[in-house]
């Protein structure tokens, strides 16, 4: 017979995204959810039944906020959530691909600029070009070489 | 070391060589229904295990068997730890009271892709 829960699962879900968002899903380890939600390690595998299940309830608890032009902690919160989704777990778990799929559809058509631009913000690139650039540099081909003279 | 396998239907954990002697259990089979999650997790291996019954506990060397903590039956089978996988289980008849599975499993990824992706599709 389970004990009633003493915790609340929004401040426990919140701890775990926020390992999520900074470290990834992969690398967030069990001992990382358990030192950062200050649940047992019991209770953790209790009420969410695995780490999987635990970065689903993240995701239910923060994307649905996601809408087109969320532009808060909030929004980034669960943007960032969302690209640890596609990049990680989407390719291989259906379940995740298609709560990334809802959330790029409440996005709307401008989901892939939105994605690319947080994806940017967040390694510090404002994403506009660099100063003293044109928006567009047709590359330079690379001076021919001359024929290398071999010696003999 | 334990094998964890995923049919159709069901979630099957068998030991191998002398844990099926020391947990007096050769295998565990529950149906998917009763299975909640895998995670790899080392650092299960170093939690306190509670009371067992029936197994070998040398700390810090090996679990291998039945233990009861807090209410829960856990079937273990750690050594060193670095390969383990903790199974989630519904305790009830189908999964002969044990909440939770904590095997070391000779590839951890693949073990926790197989179990969640058969939860997935199953739901």
């Amino acid at each position: 017979m389970a004990r009633p829960r003493s915790f609340d699962e929004g401040v426990v879900v919140d701890a775990a995204t926020r390992c999520f968002t900074e470290l990834g899903y992969a690398a967030t380890s069990v001992d990382d959810l358990v030192s950062a939600t200050g649940l047992h390690r019991g209770s953790l595998y209790g009420a969410f039944g695995s780490k999987r299940g635990l970065f689903l309830a993240a995701l239910a608890r923060h994307t649905p906020l996601l809408s087109w032009g969320t532009e808060d902690d909030d929004g980034d919160r669960a943007l960032d959530l969302l690209l640890v989704a596609a990049l990680e777990l989407a390719p291989h778990d259906d379940a995740v691909r298609d709560i990334v799929r809802d959330a790029c559809a409440r996005l709307g058509p401008r989901a892939a600029g939105v994605l690319g631009q947080r994806l940017l913000d967040r390694a510090r690139l404002d994403g506009d070009p660099p100063d003293g650039l044109p928006a567009t540099t047709t590359p330079v081909p690379p001076a021919p070489t001359p024929a290398a003279t071999r010696r003999t | 070391m334990a094998r964890i396998t995923v049919s159709d239907s069901n979630l099957e954990v068998r030991l191998t060589g002398l844990d099926a002697v020391w947990a007096m259990r050769r295998r565990l089979v529950v149906p998917l229904s009763a299975v909640r999650g895998a995670t790899a997790d080392p650092g299960a291996a170093a939690e306190p295990k509670g009371v067992r019954a029936p197994g070998l506990h040398l700390p810090g060397v090996a679990a291998v068997g039945t233990f009861h903590r807090g209410g829960a039956k856990t079937l273990y089978a750690v050594h060193s730890g670095r390969r383990t996988v903790v199974v989630q289980l519904e305790p009830g008849a189908d999964t002969a009271g044990f909440a939770r599975v904590v095997v070391e499993v000779p590839d951890p990824r693949m073990a926790v892709d197989d179990v969640n992706r058969a939860l997935s599709i199953g739901r």
